[in-house]
C-alpha cells in the first residue's frame, strides 16, 4: 500500500503531466516527419529546420500583432500557412523528381535544405537570441494537486496534443486523400496504375507533414529561446520517436512521443544527475524488444 | 581569336598588377588573423567581438596607424569545429602570413591553436573562449586571455554569494566543460566563505535542452534555499522562461553566470524574470563613466545596436595589440610580448591590466541582480557590486602552482 501511495505520490503525477505536455510538441513534430517517411519515403533532415522556421515566423507575427494574446493565435495561424507555402515549392522545385530515386539521394538532397534553411533564417532574423512570450491568458502558473506549480501554458499544449492527433486521425481515416495516401505508402504503383494522380497526393501530404512542424514550432515558441540550432535538438528527438514508434506509422510517433516524454520527465525524478540518460535508455530498451518499433512500420 | 588572347594577356597584367600592389601593401601592414564561429548559435557573441575589434582598428588606423603601419585583419569561420579552427590558424599564419592570431569562442579549438601558436611562436589573443585551462594550466608565453573563464566567473560569484545567509544549495546545469566548471567553482568558493553551507542535490541535462519545466518542478519539490544554475548559449533564456512559467524565480533565489547579461534578457523584453542574480564583464549602462558613454555611443553610431560583453573584449585586443606594439618599438614578435606583459590601458570599465605572469587580462566583475527599468523594455542589472579582480581571480602563486602539478 506503501509502494503503491508512492508510486502515486503528487511529485509523480505532476511529473507525468509535464512529461505530457512535453509529449504534445514531440507528438507534433515527429507525426509529420513520420508521415512524411511512410507516404513519401523521404527521410527528411530539413523537418527541424521548417519547425525551427515556424518558431521565427511565430516570433515576428507576435511582434506584429503587439505580442500580446492576439499575437500569439494570429501565430498559431499564420506560421504553419508560411511554412507550408515554404515546403510546397520545395517539393515541387525537387522532390517531385526525385521519389524513385534511392533514399541516400533524398537524405542528402533534404540536409542541403536543412544548410540552407538554417543560413536562411540567419539572413533574415540574425543571430540573436529571440524570445516569444507567453500569451497573458496562459501566465502563471496553477498549483496542480494542491501541490507543485504547473504552467498554465502546459495545460494548454496538454488540450492540445490530443485535438491534433483527433485531426490527424480523422485525415488520415475519414477523408478520400488520406485513404489514397495510406494506399500509396503501402503500393505506389498499384495507386498510380488505377488512374490516381500520385504527384499532387504526395505534393499534399508533403506540405501536411511539413505543417506540422511548423506548429510544432509554434506551440514550443513560447516554452524556449527561439535560436538558430533548435533545428538539430528536435531533429534527433523526432528521428529517435520515429524509428521507436515504427518508420512512417502516426500512431507509432505518438506512442514514441509518449515514451520519450514521459521517460523524460519520469527519469528526472528517479536520478536527476543522470536525467537525461533516461529518454535514450528507453529508445534502445524497446529497440532490443522491438527492433521494427512499437507499431507496424510501413517500410 | 586574337581578341581572346589580347583579352587574357590584358587580364594577366592586370592581375599581376594587383598582387604585386596587394604585395607591397600586405608589408606596410600588422596583419592579424581571427578565427571564431560565425555560424550558428555562437555567433550571438562573436560579431559582437569582431565589430568592437573593428571599431578600435579604424580608429587606430585613422591616427596613422602604429609604427608606420596599418593594422589589417582577415575572419575564418570555423564553424565551432576544433580540427577546422586549427586549419584556418595554419592557412593564416603559413599563407597569409598573420602575424597575430586572435579569436575563437571553441575553448577546444582555442587549446589547439594555443598549441599551434607556442610552436610557431605567434602571439595568440583568445576573446570568448571560456576554459581556464588556456591560460592556467596549458598557458604559455605565446597566448593572452582577453575575457574571463569558468575559473574567474565561478570565483567571483562564490565570492559575492558566500556572504548571503543561504545554507541548503542545489546545483543544476548543463552537462559539459563549461557548465560544470562554473558549477564547481562557485561552489567551491562558497564553501570557502560560508562553512555552514551544504549541497543538498544536483541536476544535470544535455546541452542544448528546450524544457526545463520537468526538472525545475523536482528541484521545487526539493525546497533548496539557493540554486545555482550552470548553463551557457541559448540555455540561459530558456531556464530564464521556464523558471518565471513555473514561479520557480518567485520562490527560490537562483544565479546563473550571465544572467544579467543584454543578450539574455533583451529578446525576453519584459517577460524576463526579476530578482536574478548574476555576473558579467560589461554591461552598456554601467559603468556610468564618460569613457563608456563614449564607448557605447561609437559603437551605436556605427552599428546601430548596444554593445554587448563581446565588443569589449574585441575593442581591447585591438588596444593591446597596437599599444603593445607601440610600446616595444619594434615588430620582433618577442619584444611586443614583453611589451605586453603587465601593460595596464584605459577601458569603458576602467584600467584594465595584462597580467605578467598568466596573460591573463585583469577584469573587474559586476555581480547584480536582474530589475526592471522604467528607462528600457527590457530588464537590466540593478544592485551591481563590482568584484575587484585582486578578490577573486587566481594569484600568479596559483596559477604556477596548477602549472607544475598538472604538467
Amino acid at each position: 500500500m506503501d509502494l503503491i501511495g508512492q508510486i502515486f505520490s503528487l511529485k509523480v503525477l505532476s511529473q507525468i503531466f509535464v512529461g505530457l505536455s512535453r509529449t504534445t510538441i514531440l507528438f507534433t513534430v515527429s507525426s509529420g516527419m513520420s508521415l512524411i517517411l511512410g507516404v513519401l519515403r523521404i527521410p527528411n533532415v530539413a523537418h527541424g529546420s521548417l519547425y525551427m522556421i515556424g518558431a521565427f515566423t511565430a516570433y515576428t507575427t507576435s511582434v506584429a500583432f503587439g505580442g500580446g494574446n492576439l499575437g500569439f493565435w494570429m501565430s498559431l495561424i499564420i506560421a504553419p500557412i508560411v511554412v507550408a507555402i515554404i515546403s510546397f515549392l520545395a517539393e515541387r522545385a525537387f522532390f517531385q523528381f526525385l521519389y524513385e530515386r534511392e533514399h541516400l539521394m533524398l537524405l542528402l538532397l533534404t540536409f542541403a535544405l536543412s544548410l540552407i534553411f538554417g543560413d536562411f533564417v540567419k539572413m533574415i532574423w540574425g543571430a540573436e537570441y529571440k524570445s516569444v512570450p507567453v500569451p497573458p491568458v496562459f501566465q502563471g502558473y496553477v498549483h496542480l494537486f494542491g501541490g507543485l506549480p504547473f504552467p498554465l501554458y502546459n495545460f494548454f499544449l496538454l488540450i492540445v496534443g490530443p485535438i491534433i492527433a483527433v485531426i490527424l486521425w480523422l485525415l488520415v481515416n475519414k477523408t478520400k486523400i488520406g485513404k489514397i495516401a495510406m494506399a500509396a505508402a503501402v503500393d505506389r504503383e498499384m495507386v498510380s496504375a488505377v488512374g490516381i494522380n500520385v504527384s499532387w497526393i504526395f505534393a499534399v501530404v508533403f506540405v501536411i507533414g511539413c505543417l506540422l512542424a511548423g506548429l510544432g514550432g509554434v506551440l514550443v515558441a513560447p516554452t524556449v529561446s527561439v535560436t538558430l540550432g533548435m533545428d538539430h535538438t528536435i531533429i534527433m528527438e523526432a528521428f529517435l520517436i520515429v524509428i521507436m514508434g515504427g518508420l512512417g506509422n502516426i500512431w507509432g510517433a505518438l506512442m514514441g512521443a509518449l515514451v520519450f516524454g514521459l521517460a523524460q520527465s519520469l527519469g528526472i525524478l528517479i536520478w536527476p544527475q543522470f536525467g537525461i540518460v533516461f529518454p535514450y535508455a528507453a529508445v534502445i530498451v524497446v529497440l532490443l524488444f522491438r527492433p521494427r518499433g512499437l507499431l507496424k512500420s510501413t517500410w | 581569336m586574337k581578341k581572346l588572347v589580347l583579352f587574357s594577356f590584358i587580364l594577366l597584367f592586370l592581375s599581376l598588377l594587383f598582387f604585386t600592389v596587394s604585395d607591397s601593401y600586405a608589408q606596410k601592414t600588422i596583419k592579424v588573423g581571427i578565427v571564431d564561429t560565425y555560424t550558428g548559435p555562437p555567433s550571438t557573441f562573436t560579431i559582437d567581438v569582431r565589430d568592437g575589434f573593428e571599431m578600435a582598428i579604424k580608429k587606430i588606423n585613422e591616427k596613422g596607424g602604429v609604427l608606420g603601419r596599418k593594422i589589417e585583419y582577415t575572419t575564418r569561420d570555423e564553424k565551432f569545429k576544433p580540427d577546422i579552427g586549427l586549419a584556418m590558424a595554419k592557412e593564416l599564419v603559413l599563407k597569409e602570413k598573420a602575424d597575430i592570431l586572435m579569436g575563437t569562442i571553441n575553448s577546444a579549438t582555442a587549446l589547439a591553436v594555443s598549441d599551434f601558436a607556442k610552436k610557431e611562436k605567434i602571439p595568440f589573443f583568445v576573446t570568448f573562449a571560456k576554459s581556464d585551462k588556456i591560460v592556467v594550466d596549458k598557458g604559455h608565453r605565446y597566448v593572452f586571455n582577453m575575457n574571463e573563464n569558468t575559473m574567474m566567473a565561478g570565483r567571483a560569484a562564490g565570492y559575492a554569494l558566500g556572504k548571503k545567509p543561504y545554507t541548503k544549495y542545489w546545483i543544476a546545469g548543463d552537462d559539459y566543460e563549461y557548465g560544470h566548471s562554473i558549477a564547481n567553482n562557485v561552489w567551491e568558493n562558497i564553501q570557502k566563505y560560508n562553512p555552514k553551507a551544504v549541497l543538498t542535490g544536483q541536476t544535470w541535462w544535455k546541452v542544448g535542452e528546450a524544457d526545463f519545466t520537468p526538472y525545475i518542478t523536482q528541484i521545487l519539490a526539493a525546497k533548496p534555499d539557493f540554486l545555482i544554475v550552470a548553463t551557457g548559449g541559448s540555455g540561459m533564456v530558456n531556464f530564464q522562461k521556464a523558471a518565471k512559467a513555473t514561479g520557480l524565480a518567485q520562490k527560490i533565489p537562483f544565479y546563473q553566470h550571465t544572467a544579467t547579461e543584454h543578450s539574455v534578457l533583451k529578446p525576453q523584453g519584459l517577460n524576463a524574470p526579476e530578482g536574478v542574480y548574476g555576473t558579467s564583464n560589461y554591461f552598456f549602462y554601467y559603468p556610468d563613466t564618460p569613457a563608456n558613454r563614449a564607448f557605447v555611443e561609437e559603437f551605436k553610431k556605427t552599428y546601430k545596436r548596444e554593445p554587448r560583453v563581446g565588443a569589449l573584449y574585441g575593442y581591447m585586443t585591438a588596444m593591446f595589440i597596437a599599444e603593445g606594439y607601440k610600446k616595444a618599438g619594434s615588430l620582433d614578435k618577442e619584444k611586443f610580448i614583453n611589451a605586453l606583459e603587465g601593460m595596464a590601458l584605459d577601458s569603458p570599465v576602467g584600467k584594465l591590466e595584462l597580467r605578467a605572469c598568466d596573460h591573463q587580462l585583469v577584469l573587474p566583475i559586476f555581480f547584480g541582480k536582474t530589475k526592471k527599468d522604467p528607462n528600457y523594455d527590457f530588464l537590466i542589472a540593478g544592485d551591481i557590486e563590482v568584484i575587484q579582480g585582486k578578490d577573486y581571480m587566481p594569484t600568479c602563486d596559483e596559477v604556477r602552482k596548477i602549472r607544475t602539478y598538472k604538467r
